[in-house]
Formats: structure tokens, C-alpha cells, sequence
């Protein structure tokens, strides 16, 4: 599974050699539906390449009429030619550079679209192997860079053969073994093209894998500027970076300087070819086989036939280096989330939305009201040899509140995750009124989650838009009361623009406590019908808490709420507390229950009590457990 | 201010390079030569063929033939022309290749300094500068910008030299074979030239917008991807993908118009310039009928005309270019003009030996600080704390804690009053050595994404394996390290990605234990960690209490309650300073706390004997 997890190359660049053509064929699926602008950039492509064979063969007909009539040759008519020439090839130039440009804007509009809407699709195990950086190179610069191959090496493949063929044609109708001799180096050329192509591929790669290694670099580097200068790391930094750039001098030299090698070779190859004409055409032009225009023509067109070769080597080369970001874009729009609807749902889902809308009931058809969560002999595990949750069993109703706690690495945030369908259990059920969550819509369940994680996330943007994310229709007073609750209006008002205040990038402007009001207040927003707390208020301070209390009482009612917590004074006034360690339920009961059964909560409550401490510190011994 | 401040332009940042930029230039001007003198050997050939005269042939290339032994033979005149024209080739090849090599060389060497250059500038900026700045576009501006510069250095530079040198080699001969032809010739090139400046220089402002559009593009992006598990718990993917739609479509619309501008000159620089081209041919067509010029000269007018007119056409283009080249220097330079870390060296005469490791005594001397928006954050701020005492800071989110960190460590300046270290203004002494007294775990910790061992070994490069695992177990992470799969040797993942928030902070913990400095600061950062496993590292600092001068920042009572000073800030003032029974005893923000922790002791007892009595009362019935 781990296999599958890592298969769109995140892991290692595969250096596939050869185009593979099943990419291509299922990118060019983003070209398809743009098929009017495929032809007409065809058509455009054709044209053109047509045009500029044409040029050539005019000027000879130019020399021919004249060296035959004089003055008398017909002037007007060849302008007229010439103009009629220009001008279509203009047109044809204008369609194509249109056309591609078009269907490059589109198909990879299309792309980051469907692959945006994707990564909303996808489980939550997704994103914990890959970082934001790396996902974010595929949807922007590997996107742009695959439509623009889609688009332009389409183009030059269709003129480049047009071009070929065409000169090849014209050459051999005019003077085949002149034609012949002229074309004779094409095999050496295409053998020295295939070459450097290759070895010119390989240090591409290199400086292509320099470059993000460089780039990722310098977002770590502003990403950990505090703690590089906290640790004085600034030389060392430096030293690393300048070892990264020493490699890259050396790759993108070493590449371009195989670059510079290649195109005088070419032109030297051609060269060849442009001289042998000479040298045969003169002789045929002295014995009077052919015309002066012919042999006019003959250079012209000897000079233009060995373009589409590059041209199209270069595509090929582009394509192949392209292969890799093919394969991981394909693999963002295409990966299945692991967690998703059963086809009984889908068919539920869609009978439902064709039916008049009742508000009583689910759009997957079951019931609205959230009014029982049960954990039956549930077991999880992300790796099989190391269960993480083993054997819950736990049957929670409305109004009640489930405070989670034990020690750190329990399995207590996979718990609330395995609730909230984020992972699915690997053994067991959990069930929703008695129904196996697998057979509701997880879109359903999830909506109607209210979620406020340790690390609370804030969106760039004002105070009240993050807290109005949690129900967007909300009013004005209905955030500020929201905020009221949390515990967050008194310092929202206390900043220079109130609820307007911008939180900059990730809320770079408020402090890890502030953050964590304000996606409390956003789930209380939300109306949650299960509200889960995970760590929620550990970076509040103990006064912020006990206020946040007041608030949280009213905030329980009429929900399930489950809240994973280090503080106890936050779970003691819990319906239910639950002990996790180890992925088992080791006790479970009110807070008096456990105290009474003075087991590991007692324990880790007493922990809490400032007099356990004191003692231990050598004061007066025995005074607080009162046993 | 500064005056090593390494801005940068177009000039400068050639330093060094140049006279290989010159070497280039002149490697693509004799390449053109050599380029344009081989269609002339062809007019050559053409006209001794057709006229059957060899005076109008190359009298260099006569006689070559000449002394082959085969006067006059128009075979012999062939093969050298055609050897000749190979050889002209050839060597324009051999300079053609001098060209890309030597201009690959200097440009690359640019890019590496000025690549060296950002990094190290980012390194030596304050932290208020990164509080401004966003990540994503910080790094744009070193790689995509840098990357537009490079591409201007290495093809813009010298195509512009070769279209001129193109220009200026070719008028002679044209001139010199044909000077009304020459002048048709030229005609309409100067308004291929401005024409395509002027067009580009336009279309600049509708690139600018399609290059903003993506900016919001990728931030919109950006933001949804790090935010990606809120999306989730709140299901707002509809509301995201709308959102994100918006301005794909935008940016998708701003691009397409951008190609459609390119089609439009594409087409009438190719009208114009087949037009050139055209009225060669015919002009040249009347002249020949006329006899004035030799169908050899009309294909060596013909030839050159087309060689030139492509790199011509693109003048405008590159001169266009160069403009959007500028554009990224400024952005570049926002990075190396931005004003640096106050001196690391610090003010007036610092202290003698600044190797030695201080005492690790502290004295906040009215200190005042206020950042960004001008709200006061840290206000009129004294206190004395001793080496070796452990301090515990409490107050509300926003009071001021992490900055007082902050300014210690001179991560931010403070506006008024003094910090000392050991006696001596911390502004006065080496800001490295400064930072090496103090060894600070921050609220949401940073990993390197490395493995563990290297990450722990940023706080001391040459620490040996057991060392590691010292701090590791002090700090409560060492058992969880081991049950990684490559231990020590696994990879925390970008950001740490691959730990839990506890882990990280106590990873982040080992790796201060590890410096093992004279000030240690933990702020906040055991939030995440579970009581048991606070219990344990509290244990292990108390252990070497007395070696440190510690400042521990805490929400939990229990976490610093057995410090020997808590100081209670409020709304960036000091407000309280005692120990915990000190300030226990009296009524004020400290007692609250203690009173609300204390209504849970005493919870607790009750608890805890109701459950006694049940209990025995349960054994007894």
C-alpha cells in the first residue's frame, strides 16, 4: 500500500527514457475538448509551412521569367504572387501562435481545475506525505509547462512534417538527384540530433533537480529564519547553499556548453549539404540540366530543410523531460480518494437530489439529526504490524461530552480522526444511529463537523472573514457572538481594526493562543452537530480557559462534542472522560468515577494539583493524596 | 547607510564577467562574418557559371583553383567554391560555438553570485522583515526572478550585439555590390525594429496583469493547501473550489488575451518582414532584367536579406525583454536593498572576549517595544533575573510574553531602555555570540527537513551520537525516536511533517538541551506535550538546575509553579514578581490563577476523599 501511496514519483525522479506515449494520449484528453482550435492551429501550421516552400519556388520563377523575357517578365503577376504568398503566411503564422496560445491558456486552466478539485476530494492520509511545496510546483509550474508542450509541439510536429515532406517533394520534382545529394547528410544529422539530445537530456536533469533542490532552499531557509538565527546559522546556511549553486554552475554550464556544441554542429552538417548543391547544381546549371532559379530555389530550400529537425528534437527532448511532471499532475487529478462514498451511497445521493428537497432528511437519504455515535470493537492502524487503535468500544448520545485524554502518542487525535471519517477504521464499525458511517455521505458527516485543532489554522485575510468561514451566510453579530463565546472578542476588539484586523499569511500577526480562539470561534459558527476539540486550548491561558468555560457549557448543548485535552480543569466538567493509552480504552467514566477508581486519571490528575508537586519537592508529604 | 549594500543592475551585476561578455559579443560578430561572406561565394560561382566568365568570379578563389593545375576549368572553380563555402561555415560554427560557451560560462557565474548573494542577504535581515513578507513570493523573487535575469543574460545580452554586428557587417557588402538595392534592402528593417519595441513595450502592461493574476493564482492556492485540513473539517470544498475557479478563470482569461496579442504581432512582423524580403526579389528581378546587377548578385542579396531579417525581427522583442529583465532586478533588489540586521559586530567597543560563555545574568532595564502596527507591546519592562534562577512568565495570549524572547535574543529591536547580559547592553556585543548564550524553544517549533540526528545537531555540528541521545531522553523523545523506522537517521519531512506537534516541540527541546547554553527559554512549548510526560522533562531540568538561567513561558500552573520567580504580564506590563507563594499569598492576577487551580485542589481532595470514603465504605459494606 505504502508502494501505491508513493506511485506518482514523489519520491524519486524516474528517468524514463523513450516518450511514453499512454501519458501523452491521456493529457491530450485536456486538448480534445478544443478540437475547432486543434484543426485551424493544423490548418494554420500546414499553411505556413506550405507558404515558405512556396517562397522559394517564386524567386525562382522570378529569375526564370526574367533571364527568359527580360524586362518584358511579368512583374505585376509575381508581386501579386508574392503579396498573396506574404500575406497567407501571415494568416497562417497569426492562426497558429492564436490557437496554441489559446488552447495552452485553456487546457491548463482545465487541468489545475479538475486537479484543485481533486486534492478537495482526497483523504487526509494524502496530504500528510506530501508538503504544500511540492503540490503546489505540480498544480503551477508542471501545468504550464506540459499545456505549453501539448500545444506548441503539436504545432511544430504538424509543420515541421509539412515542411519536410513538402521540401522534399518540391526538390525531387524539380531535380531528383540534385534533390538526392542535397538530402544525403539528413540521416547524419538525424543520428547526431538523436545523440546530443540525449546526452544534453541528462545534464538538463541535473541542473532541472539543482534548481528545486535550490528553490526548496530558500522557502526552508524563510521558513526557519527564527530558529537559524536563534542557533547562529547563518554561516552554515551558507555554506550548504553555496555547495547547491557550485553544482548548479557546474550542471548548467557543462549543459548549455553540450547546447553550444550542438547547433553550430547542425549548422556545419548543413553547411555540407548547402555546398554539395553548389558544387553538383553549378555543374548541372553549366551543362544546362537546370536553371539558374532551380538552383536559387535548391539553396533556399537545402537551407530550410534541416530546421524541422531541430525543431522537432528539441520537442522530443522537452517531451521526454516533461514525462515526469506529466506523470505527477496526471496522478493529482486521477489519485482515488482512499476514502470516499460507497456505490450505494452515490445511487442514494442521486435518487434524493432528483427528488423534491425535504429538509427532514439527509441528501444521502438518511436521517438529519445526528443523535447517537457508537464505536464497536473498532481498531485502526496506518501500518499493520503497529495497530494504533485497538478494540474501542464506546456508545456516545446527544447533549453528552467526551473529554479524551492520555498520554502523548495514545492514539487520541486518531480516534477523533477515525470519528470524523478523515481515516476509516480498519477493524469494527462506527455507527451513526445505529448505521455504519460507511453507508452514509461522508460529505453529509463532514459538513456537519465542527473542528478546532491544536495547531489552529488561520487564513490569510481579516479576523471576521476566518471566523465567518465557518458558516458563510453568518451576519455580522452572529460572528461576534460566536467570538463572544470563544473568549476572542475582548482581544478582537482590543486590536487597531477590531474584527477587520488582517491575521497576514497563516496568521503571522496573532500569537498561537489568539489563533486557537478564532477557529474555536469558527466551529462554534459552524452549528456543528459534532464538535471536536483536539488540543484546542492549550496555548490559552488559565484565566482566557475558565472564561472559554462559561462559553463552552452553552456551546456542548444540543451536540456530541468529544475534547482531547492535556489541562484537566478542561475535562473535568466532561459528561464522560475516556483514557486512552497505548490504542486501548484503559478507563472510562465520570470524573468522580475515576477518581473514585484512583487508576491512571487520578494519576494524571493529581499531576495536575499544585500540593502533589510541592511534596514531591521535599515540603509536607502525604497531604494530598488523601488515602 | 549601508555601503556595501550590494544592490544590483544590469551593469554591476556583470562585474567580473564582462570581458567574456565581450569575448561572446566579438565570437558572434566574427561568426556572422564568416556567415555572410559564404552566400557570396555562392554569387560568385553563380555568375561565373551563367556568365562563363571568370573574371566575374573571387579572385582569391580563382587562382586557388588556378594552382590546383586545372586553369580555367569551371569544375575545379566549383569544388573549391563549394569547399570554400564549407570552410566559411565551419568556422562561423567554430565561433558560433565560442559564443554560447564563453556567454554560458559568464552568466552562469552572474547567477551563482547573485543566487549567493540573496541567500546570504535573507540570512542577515531582521525578523520584523519576514513578519512583512510572504514565503511564496520571497522565493519567487530568488528563483523565478532570477531565473527571467539569467535568460536575459544569456541569450538577450549577445543577440542584441549579434543583430547589431549582423546589421553592420552586411550593409557594407550590400553597398558595395548594389547601392540602390542595398538601400530597398534595408528599408523596411528600422520599422520591424521600433515597430516591435513599441509592441512589446505594450504588451509589458498586459504581461504585468497576467503575472499578477497568477501571484493570486498560487496565493489562493497556497493558502487552501496549508489550510487544507480546515477545508475539510468544515467541508468547505465547494466554497474552495469556487473560489479557486475565480481566479483560475482570471488568470486563464489575462493569459489567452496575452498569446492573442502575440499572434496578432506575430502576423504583421511576418507580413511585414516576407514584405522585405519580397520587394528584394522583385526589385532585384527589374534590376537583373535591366542588367545592372548579375543573378548572382540577386541571390547573395536575396540570402542575406533573409539571414538577417529574423534575428532583426526579434530586436524588438529582446529590447522588450530586457524591460521585463529590469523588472525582476527590482524585485531582486527589494531583497538586497532591504535594510540589514542592526551591526552583528554591535555598537562601540565590544566586550573584549566575546568567546568566553556568559554567566547568564539578565536585567531588563525599562524596556519599551513596539512593532508593526504601533500598538505598545512590551511597556516600561525592568526586572533583574540572576544566573541561574529559573523564571516563569504567565499572562494572557497577546501580553507580550514571546516578544520579551523576542528582544532578548535581538530578534526584534526595542525602543527605548536596556537589556544586559552579564552587565553589558546586548546591543553592544556580537549578536552571533549573543545567540549562542541562549538556547530558545519557540512556540510552534521549526524542523529542518533532515533526519532527526542532523536536526539535534544544528544546535552542535560536532556532537557525538551519545550526546544526541542524552538530550533526547531528557527532553522525553528519545523512545519515540527509536521507534521510528531509520531511528535517529529518519527524516522529520518538510516542516516536520512526519511528527506529532509533541513530538516536535520536545524534539525542538532536546536540540536546546543539546546546546547546553547559559540561558535557556522554553516558550510555551510544552502545550502539546501530556502531563505525565511534562512531569518528566520538569524532572530532567530540575536536575540541572543552577546550570541554566531558565525562562519558561506556560499556560499550566504546574509547569512553573516550582520556578523560583513568576513574573505575570499583562498587556506588555509587568505586573506581578514573587515566587509562587509569594504571590499566592496575595490577592491579585496570580492569586486568580492559583484560585481557579486552587478551586480544582481542592476539588481534588474532595474528590479524592469522597472516592476514599466510597470506597472504603464499599469494602466495609
Amino acid at each position: 500500500m505504502e508502494d501505491h501511496d508513493h506511485a506518482d514519483g514523489f519520491d524519486e525522479h524516474k528517468a524514463a527514457d523513450g516518450i511514453q506515449l499512454h501519458l501523452w494520449k491521456r493529457l491530450l484528453r485536456y486538448a480534445l475538448p478544443y478540437r475547432r482550435e486543434l484543426w485551424l492551429l493544423a490548418a494554420g501550421g500546414c499553411v505556413t509551412a506550405l507558404m515558405e516552400i512556396a517562397l522559394p519556388l517564386l524567386a525562382k520563377g522570378v529569375v526564370d521569367d526574367v533571364q527568359a523575357n527580360g524586362l518584358n517578365a511579368s512583374f505585376g503577376l509575381w508581386s501579386a504572387a508574392y503579396a498573396g504568398c506574404n500575406l497567407l503566411l501571415a494568416i497562417g503564422g497569426a492562426m497558429f501562435v492564436w490557437m496554441a496560445g489559446k488552447i495552452d491558456a485553456f487546457a491548463s486552466h482545465d487541468i489545475r481545475r479538475d486537479a484543485f478539485a481533486n486534492l478537495q476530494r482526497l483523504s487526509f492520509s494524502y496530504f500528510d506525505h506530501r508538503p504544500v511545496g511540492w503540490l503546489m510546483a505540480r498544480m503551477t509550474a508542471d501545468c504550464r509547462k506540459l499545456t505549453d508542450i501539448l500545444a506548441w509541439a503539436f504545432l511544430d510536429l504538424v509543420w515541421g512534417l509539412t515542411m519536410m515532406i513538402g521540401i522534399a517533394a518540391a526538390m525531387l520534382v524539380m531535380h531528383w538527384q540534385l534533390a538526392l545529394i542535397a538530402m544525403a547528410v539528413m540521416p547524419v544529422v538525424g543520428w547526431v540530433s538523436a545523440k546530443f539530445r540525449k546526452r544534453i537530456l541528462g545534464s538538463a536533469r541535473l541542473v532541472r533537480s539543482t534548481n528545486s533542490r535550490i528553490t526548496g532552499s530558500y522557502n526552508e531557509s524563510i521558513m526557519g529564519m527564527p530558529t537559524s538565527k536563534a542557533f547562529v546559522r547563518e554561516d552554515a546556511n551558507a555554506r550548504e547553499f553555496e555547495s547547491l549553486t557550485g553544482t548548479m554552475y557546474q550542471a548548467s554550464v557543462r549543459n548549455l556548453v553540450l547546447a553550444a556544441v550542438f547547433l553550430p554542429l547542425v549548422l556545419t552538417l548543413s553547411a555540407v549539404a548547402v555546398n554539395l548543391t553548389l558544387g553538383v547544381g553549378g555543374a548541372l546549371l553549366y551543362i544546362g540540366a537546370i536553371s539558374a532559379g532551380t538552383l536559387i530555389a535548391f539553396f533556399t530550400l537545402t537551407r530550410n530543410f534541416f530546421e524541422p529537425v531541430h525543431v522537432m528534437g528539441h520537442w522530443f527532448a522537452e517531451m521526454q523531460m516533461a514525462q515526469a511532471s506529466a506523470e505527477r499532475v496526471l496522478s493529482l487529478i486521477e489519485a482515488e480518494p482512499e476514502i470516499q462514498d460507497s456505490a450505494s451511497v452515490k445511487r442514494a445521493l442521486t435518487v434524493q437530489q432528483a427528488a423534491p428537497a425535504r429538509t427532514e432528511v439527509a441528501p444521502d437519504g438518511g436521517p438529519m439529526r445526528i443523535t447517537s455515535i457508537e464505536l464497536v470493537n473498532l481498531g485502526f492502524a496506518y501500518d499493520p504490524q503497529k495497530p494504533v487503535l485497538k478494540d474501542i468500544n464506546l456508545k456516545v448520545g446527544m447533549d453528552e461530552t467526551i473529554a479524551v485524554v492520555g498520554p502523548t502518542g495514545g492514539g487520541k487525535s486518531t480516534l477523533v480522526n477515525v470519528i470524523c471519517r478523515f481515516y476509516e477504521p480498519t477493524t469494527g464499525h462506527v455507527l451513526i444511529d445505529g448505521i455504519d458511517y460507511r453507508n452514509r455521505s461522508l460529505r453529509w458527516l463532514q459538513s456537519n463537523l465542527g473542528m478546532v485543532l491544536q495547531n489552529a489554522h488561520v487564513f490569510s485575510g481579516t479576523i471576521l472573514d476566518n471566523i465567518r468561514y465557518g458558516r458563510l451566510t453568518a451576519t455580522d453579530q452572529e460572528v461576534e457572538w460566536c467570538a463572544r463565546l470563544a473568549g476572542a472578542h475582548d482581544y478582537i476588539i482590543g486590536m487597531e481594526n477590531g474584527y477587520q484586523t488582517e491575521v497576514g499569511e497563516g496568521g503571522s500577526r496573532l500569537s498561537a493562543g489568539q489563533k486557537q480562539l478564532v477557529s474555536f470561534a469558527r466551529a462554534i459558527l459552524a452549528e456543528p452537530q459534532i464538535l471536536i476539540m483536539d488540543e484546542a486550548t492549550s496555548s490559552v491561558d488559565t484565566e482566557t480557559e475558565l472564561r472559554i468555560q462559561q462559553g463552552m457549557k452553552h456551546v456542548f448543548r444540543g451536540r456530541i462534542s468529544f475534547v482531547i485535552a492535556h489541562r484537566l480543569s478542561t475535562v473535568r466538567n466532561a459528561t464522560r472522560i475516556v483514557v486512552i493509552d497505548d490504542g486501548r480504552i484503559v478507563e472510562t467514566g465520570s470524573h468522580l468515577d475515576l477518581m473514585r477508581a484512583d487508576g491512571h486519571y487520578a494519576a494524571l490528575y493529581r499531576q495536575q494539583g499544585l500540593n502533589e508537586t510541592t511534596r514531591r519537592w521535599g515540603a509536607v508529604g502525604g497531604e494530598a493524596v488523601g488515602v | 547607510m549601508h555601503p556595501n549594500k550590494p544592490s544590483a543592475n544590469l551593469w554591476r551585476i556583470t562585474r567580473g564577467q564582462r570581458l567574456r561578455y565581450a569575448s561572446a559579443t566579438l565570437a558572434t560578430g566574427v561568426s556572422s562574418a564568416f556567415m555572410l561572406l559564404a552566400p557570396l561565394v555562392g554569387m560568385y560561382a553563380l555568375d561565373v557559371i551563367i556568365e562563363r566568365d571568370f573574371a566575374k568570379g573571387s579572385p582569391w578563389l580563382v587562382r586557388i583553383a588556378d594552382s590546383l593545375g586545372q586553369a580555367e576549368s569551371y569544375i575545379s572553380y566549383l569544388v573549391v567554391s563549394a569547399v570554400a563555402g564549407f570552410l566559411l561555415a565551419a568556422v562561423s560554427a567554430l565561433f558560433m560555438y565560442f559564443r554560447g560557451r564563453w556567454s554560458a560560462i559568464a552568466t552562469e557565474a552572474v547567477a551563482m553570485r547573485l543566487r549567493e548573494a540573496l541567500f546570504r542577504r535573507l540570512h542577515h535581515l531582521p525578523a520584523t522583515f519576514f513578519d512583512q513578507a510572504d514565503t511564496g513570493d520571497l522565493v519567487q523573487r530568488c528563483s523565478s526572478d532570477v531565473e527571467t535575469v539569467r535568460i536575459f543574460l544569456s541569450t538577450n545580452v549577445v543577440e542584441i550585439g549579434r543583430s547589431v554586428l549582423l546589421i553592420a557587417a552586411m550593409a557594407p557588402i550590400l553597398f558595395w555590390r548594389d547601392a540602390r538595392l542595398a538601400a530597398l534592402s534595408l528599408c523596411l528593417m528600422p520599422f520591424i525594429t521600433v515597430g516591435a519595441y513599441l509592441f512589446f513595450a505594450r504588451v509589458k502592461r498586459q504581461f504585468r496583469v497576467a503575472d499578477e493574476a497568477e501571484g493570486t493564482l498560487t496565493t489562493v492556492l497556497q493558502e487552501n493547501l496549508t489550510g487544507i485540513r480546515v477545508v475539510k473539517a468544515f467541508a468547505r470544498d465547494e466554497h474552495e473550489i469556487a473560489r479557486f475557479g475565480a481566479s483560475n478563470r482570471v488568470f486563464r482569461d489575462h493569459l489567452y488575451r496575452l498569446n492573442r496579442l502575440e499572434a496578432i504581432y506575430w502576423g504583421i512582423s511576418d507580413f511585414v518582414s516576407l514584405g522585405q524580403i519580397s520587394i528584394v526579389v522583385i526589385a532585384a528581378g527589374i534590376f537583373l532584367a535591366e542588367g545592372t546587377i548579375s543573378v548572382g548578385e540577386l541571390f547573395a542579396f536575396l540570402t542575406l536579406v533573409s539571414m538577417a531579417i529574423w534575428p532583426v525581427r526579434r530586436l524588438g522583442h529582446v529590447l522588450a525583454d530586457s524591460g521585463k529583465a529590469v523588472i525582476s532586478l527590482g524585485r531582486i533588489n527589494h531583497i538586497l536593498e532591504a535594510e540589514q540586521e542592526a551591526d552583528k559586530r554591535g555598537r562601540g567597543d565590544a566586550p573584549a572576549e566575546p568567546r568566553v560563555r556568559a554567566n547568564g545574568d539578565i536585567v531588563f532595564e525599562s524596556v519599551h517595544a513596539d512593532y508593526q502596527t504601533g500598538q505598545p507591546v512590551v511597556t516600561d519592562f525592568s526586572v533583574h533575573i540572576p544566573a541561574g534562577q529559573t523564571v516563569g512568565i504567565v499572562g494572557a495570549p497577546g501580553a507580550g510574553k514571546s516578544t520579551l524572547i523576542r528582544l532578548l535574543m535581538r530578534l526584534y529591536p526595542f525602543h527605548a531602555g536596556r537589556i544586559l547580559i552579564d552587565g553589558t547592553d546586548i546591543r553592544d556585543v556580537d549578536g552571533h555570540w549573543l545567540r549562542h548564550q541562549i538556547g530558545a524553544v519557540m512556540q510552534d517549533p521549526f524542523l529542518y527537513s533532515r533526519s532527526v540526528a542532523a536536526n539535534l545537531r544544528v544546535a552542535k555540528p560536532d556532537a557525538e551520537h551519545h550526546h544526541l541521545v542524552d538530550a533526547a531522553q531528557e527532553a522525553a523523545i528519545h523512545d519515540a525516536i527509536e521507534e521510528l523506522p531509520a531511528g535517529y537517521d529518519a527524516e522529520v519531512g518538510e516542516r516536520g511533517i512526519t511528527l506529532s506537534g509533541g513530538q516536535r516541540q520536545r524534539l525542538a527541546l532536546a536540540r536546546a538541551l543539546l546546546k547546553d547554553p547559559p540561558i535557556l527559554v522554553l516558550d510555551d512549548s510544552l502545550s502539546a506535550v501530556d502531563t505525565g510526560t511534562e512531569r518528566r522533562i520538569l524532572d530532567a531540568l530540575e536536575r540541572r538546575r543552577g546550570r541554566h538561567t531558565t525562562i519558561v513561558i506556560a499556560h499550566r500552573l504546574s509547569s512553573i509553579k516550582d520556578a523560583d520567580r513568576i513574573l505575570v504580564l499583562e498587556n506588555g506590563r509587568l505586573v506581578q514578581d514573587g515566587s509562587h507563594t509569594a504571590l499566592a499569598k496575595i490577592p491579585g492576577p496570580y492569586r486568580r490563577l492559583c484560585e481557579i487551580q486552587g478551586a480544582l485542589d481542592s476539588s481534588i481532595r474532595a474528590d479524592l476523599s469522597a472516592a476514599a470514603s466510597s470506597t472504603s465504605q464499599a469494602t466495609s459494606g
